[in-house]
């Protein structure tokens, strides 16, 4: 063995004798490299008012970078992230995949839960960078198509400017770093969650991810996965950067009700008895041992609460020590603690969450929890101020309008109240509205109606900024802030457009479905929708998320716009049919050209009559016969008419296409 | 003698600067295609169909998936192309699942499936981008076919066709000419050593009448004229969920494991024209290897080279090798690893070689200049110039003629 490999060798042994002697030490230093990282996960569920059950996976890692360009090794956090985050020098970036629609109206519109979660249908990016606003396109653009390979999906269809957008202060509080796209009709599948998930360090295989039957997840009625990260320290050469990645996936599920059928038809709503198993088809069987906590919340509605007090259930919630039974429901395993809302605007009444601390419960037989109802319940979730709707109006393939309608919760008054305005009491809300550039908006037709009347815009629009469409290079986007009054009952804003024509390959083949306009979002930002929990929330991100005020936010419906679709195979029958008209009508006027028929004519009758003898008159009355031609015709040739000329030429044209047809299909 | 050697030095080694990467590779494996080691198995696997009725077009690719992967091609060696969204359809009674049978005992979407392409990216451009490698920059790694000179390529269409055509999202065809265009690419640039295409739709033997590339075989669901039909229906989906062909090679390979040493010549045998209702084709005339002895693992199946080393990146003085070489004379290198090692080294030495060559030039070009100024009657020289134009291009027709 020579030297240079012996070496190495000797290197080694002493590495692994240093290893046997300190392990103390190594251990040590391995656990403070550990403390860089951090990794929760946490189950929300909550029961909803029209018999359906909300589950919100929570997943947040957290890294610490000391040195990032002197190496170092990643325990927890995924490295595809690092290196997108590093790569692309993402400040801050939000990535969703939805399917379904959140119903505001039942689910709930006014809080955290349904402010950050509630998505609009398809994939929704949007990225911050750290850069110099010329550079930022071209990173935004490598950014699509990094993220379509990691999530299995086209988001490259966002690098074209035309389906993104830099909105100013409509949406988010950036300006110029911010990039904004969506693409509607995005499929979401297994193949978008598979990725996904193994950005965790435990991927499916044990914590709270084992749940994620792909079946019961995509049968649920919403169901929204979102990846957010926000980072700091990256642009600038600062030695500590950090990069905060929240994983959610938010399920709307419909427990089987078979069971409780009899209580339904009775007319009594009963809320449906629920487990994790029935509505996952699955259990928590062993815990996250990567996790640093790994948490399931069960979290009942201020309305319900409120609800299940005025009907005398009240004394269970006030001591600590919870019984696993009350009146009106029963929780299987006994949760952890309660934890009760601090709510300090008012006397609104608080909601409660339970907590089940996993790995309390793991080791002796799999985590499910149920819940089963015992008296029948109906609350309401709480609302954002308006409800917001959009819709078409207009027919035929040439024009039309696009309305969105606001209408007015009536409980709302109470809120802006306490907001003490003073007298002139403001609703102020917020529409950003990116439209593509085939619909051609006309901004200036913008009309506000409010109970039904016509409003000058002037006198509640507070600020607009409108940065119109631009045939095939961008879309269309309106920011506008208004100012409602507090007592108006309904708003409409209407929009004309006018159908744009695409070029014939510009057209998916799909297009006979129609093309989708973006969902506009209407932001509340007086309204700040939090929940803080009377337990440190520090300890728990999913609380120190929902105690986190975010304005109240609203994505409204996605419209299908049907535009004009060409006949796609036209191009083909044109070229077939003028070919073919041609070939005939050339064909025909050469033969006319070049055949001098009458005097052929007189010529083959001059020979016929000095040769011909009987039998061959008889011969040539017998084939005119035939062809159905007068015999009187024939002892006249002499003097032909324009008529008989005519007609012949046209047969004998006829024949012609007749032998190119037989050609053509027979004997081929 | 050298004088005139000179010029042809020049024009070479100026050939040599401008596709010095090519011709390096060119030259080496011109010689070594047959000889180069299977080193690594890719599998393209295209449904080309969108809507739902097309149902089983998706579910014959994703069969054909999973079958891969079962017999070793691993997730990031398969470039998998789906038209549509069955799985998750708003049409499918059974959310995230795709089933080939109608027993239902076997969910082909199941949990860990890696879809490359889909929806509106399924084009003829993006299918031709992904057989000879012509990407834009950002593409990233998953949506590219990463194989080399030594890579045995499984390409799989499905959806429905025509006599020399193959429709794309029923808006598009790719037709036989393309077919053949790209696999001739993909050949001279070194991207495949061995390539099966695989087509199931009707008249699919129409599509290969135009391949020439050597090292290429082809299967075809059914002749010209024929229809390729559709295998049974399922009433719970509500449509046809799997081709005949397909069928009946998933039930060749269903009874193989990742170790079956099953030949392609029985895959070929396996089809009956009956059962099939049309007449699966084979063109067998490029491809050089008898078929009995070429197990169908070559191409579904996937080799994973080993090298036993002694100690890390040190392995080529004393390497054991763990699988058996082939027709190969034994001084040869048979390494891949050392193959590449000592390509990159002729490489670098043209290099080096060329740019020594690239001075001579420098200075015709500095003197040319030189020249250039010192006239001053430009006219004339204009003139002279075209004058002596005249008998080139007199010459050069001559000899066109």
């Amino acid at each position: 063995m020579n030297p240079s490999m012996a070496k190495p060798n000797w290197i080694l042994s002493l590495l692994i004798l240093c290893c046997f002697i300190f392990p103390s030490v190594l251990f040590a230093t391995i656990e403070e490299e550990s403390q860089k990282e951090e990794f929760n996960e946490e189950l929300l569920l909550k029961p909803l008012p029209d018999r359906k059950v909300l589950a919100h996976f929570h997943f947040d890692s957290k890294a610490n970078f000391f040195s990032y360009n002197g190496g170092f090794h990643l325990h927890l956090f995924p490295k595809a992230i690092y290196q997108l985050v590093h790569k692309f020098h993402v400040k801050e970036m939000e990535l969703s995949f939805t399917q379904g629609r959140w119903n505001y109206e039942r689910w709930g519109g006014f809080d955290p839960i349904s402010s950050s979660n509630a998505k609009p249908p398809g994939v929704e990016l949007w990225a911050v960078f750290d850069a110099p606003p010329s550079q930022v396109d071209a990173l935004w653009k490598n950014l699509t198509h990094t993220l379509s390979g990691l999530f299995c999906s086209s988001i490259n269809f966002l690098e074209s400017s035309t389906t993104y957008s830099a909105p100013d202060w409509g949406f988010r509080a950036y300006s110029g770093s911010l990039r904004y796209g969506t693409l509607p009709r995005e499929a979401v599948c297994t193949e978008n969650l598979t990725p996904w998930l193994k950005l965790l360090p435990c991927r499916d295989k044990a914590g709270l991810a084992e749940l994620m039957d792909r079946p019961s997840i995509y049968r649920g009625f919403y169901h929204s996965q979102r990846l957010h990260l926000v980072s700091s320290g990256f642009g600038s050469n600062s030695v500590d950067s950090e990069i905060e990645l929240e994983q959610t996936l938010t399920v709307v599920l419909q427990p089987s009700t078979q069971r409780w059928a009899t209580s339904y038809s009775t007319g009594s709503a009963m809320q449906p008895s629920w487990s994790l198993r029935t509505i996952f088809g699955r259990e928590i069987n062993k815990k996250c041992i990567l996790a640093k906590s790994s948490n399931v919340y069960l979290q009942l509605d201020r309305g319900l609460v409120s609800e299940m007090k005025k009907k005398g259930f009240r004394p269970d919630f006030a001591t600590s020590d919870i019984s696993i039974t009350n009146p009106a429901f029963e929780l299987s395993p006994s949760p952890e603690k309660m934890i009760r809302e601090v709510d300090n605007l008012n006397d609104v009444e608080s909601s409660i969450l339970y907590v089940f601390v996993i790995e309390k419960y793991v080791d002796a037989k799999p985590f499910d929890l149920v819940l089963t109802w015992k008296l029948p319940v109906a609350w309401s979730c709480s609302q954002a101020p308006l409800l917001a709707n959009r819709f078409l109006m207009g027919s035929g393939n040439e024009r039309g309008a696009i309305v969105i309608s606001l209408k007015s919760i009536n409980h709302h008054q109470s809120l802006v109240g306490t907001g003490a305005y003073g007298e002139k009491c403001n609703l102020h809300i917020n529409v950003f509205q990116v439209v593509p550039w085939y619909v051609k908006v006309y901004y200036h037709t913008l009309r506000i109606y409010i109970n039904g009347q016509v409003q000058p815009a002037a006198n509640v629009t507070r600020k607009m900024r409108v940065s119109p469409s631009e045939d095939k290079v961008s879309p269309g986007a309106l920011e506008l802030a208004l100012a409602f009054p507090c007592s108006m009952k309904s708003a409409e804003l209407s929009l004309d457009f006018d159908k744009g024509f695409l070029h014939i390959d510009e057209y998916p083949p799909d297009a006979n479905q129609g093309f989708d306009i973006p969902s506009a979002l209407i932001s509340f930002p007086d309204f700040h929708s939090s929940i803080s929990f009377a337990e440190d929330s520090s300890l728990s991100p999913i609380l120190s998320r929902l105690k986190k005020r975010s304005p109240a936010l609203a994505y409204t419906e996605v419209l299908l716009v049907p535009l004009t679709t060409p006949d796609f195979s036209m191009p083909y029958n044109v070229i077939t049919i003028t070919c073919t008209v041609f070939a005939l009508y050339f064909g025909s006027l050469l033969n006319v050209l070049r055949r001098r028929v009458d005097e052929e004519e007189r010529r083959l009758e001059e020979r016929a009559k000095r040769k011909s003898g009987k039998l061959r008159q008889q011969l040539q009355k017998l084939f005119a016969r035939v062809r159905g031609r007068p015999l009187e015709q024939h002892p006249n040739p002499s003097a032909p008419s324009s008529s008989k000329t005519n007609s012949k030429l046209i047969m004998k044209v006829g024949l012609m296409v007749l032998i190119a047809v037989v050609w053509q299909y027979y004997l081929r | 003698m050298f004088i005139k050697m000179n010029p042809v030095i020049i024009i070479s080694s100026l050939l040599l600067v401008l596709t010095y990467d090519h011709n390096v590779v060119a030259a080496k494996s011109s010689s070594s295609t047959s000889t180069t080691m299977h080193t690594n198995n890719w599998a393209v696997l295209v449904c080309t169909s969108r809507f739902w009725f097309n149902y089983r077009h998706m579910a014959n690719t994703l069969s054909l998936y999973r079958t891969v992967k079962r017999l070793g091609i691993p997730d990031e060696r398969i470039i998998l192309m789906l038209a549509d969204d069955m799985a998750c359809n708003a049409r499918n009674k059974y959310p995230a699942q795709v089933f080939n049978n109608e027993n239902h005992r076997l969910n082909l979407y199941g949990d860990n499936v890696e879809v490359d392409y889909r929806g509106y990216e399924v084009t003829v451009e993006n299918f031709m981008r992904v057989l000879t490698g012509r990407h834009e920059d950002a593409v990233p790694r998953s949506k590219r076919l990463l194989s080399d000179e030594g890579s045995h390529i499984l390409l799989y269409m499905t959806g429905h066709g025509g006599d020399e055509f193959l429709k794309f999202q029923d808006s598009e065809e790719l037709q036989s000419h393309d077919l053949a265009d790209a696999v001739k690419q993909m050949k001279e640039k070194h991207r495949f050593k061995e390539l099966l295409i695989m087509v199931d739709t009707c008249q699919a033997a129409t599509l290969f009448n135009q391949l020439q590339s050597p090292g290429v075989l082809a299967i075809g669901s059914s002749m010209k004229g024929e229809n390729s039909y559709s295998h049974h229906l399922d009433s719970d989906v509500g449509v046809s969920v799997v081709d005949r062909f397909t069928y009946y090679t998933l039930a060749f390979f269903e009874r193989l494991n990742m170790y079956g040493n099953a030949s392609l010549s029985s895959l070929f045998n396996s089809y009956n024209p009956n059962l099939l209702m049309s007449t699966a084709y084979y063109r067998t005339d490029l491809y050089q290897r008898n078929l009995e002895e070429v197990p169908v693992t070559n191409f579904f199946g996937s080799v994973m080279e080993t090298i036993h080393t002694q100690s890390a990146y040190k392995a080529f003085s004393n390497k054991d090798f763990s699988r058996d070489i082939r027709s190969m004379p034994s001084e040869q290198p048979t390494d891949f690893q050392k193959r590449r090692e000592l390509l990159a080294d002729s490489g670098l030495e043209t290099l080096s070689y060329s740019t020594d060559q690239i001075c001579p030039i420098h200075q015709l070009c500095s003197t040319l200049e030189k020249k250039l100024d010192s006239i001053i009657d430009v006219e004339t020289f204009v003139n002279r110039g075209l004058l002596i134009m005249l008998p080139l291009i007199a010459v050069t027709t001559w000899l066109s003629l």
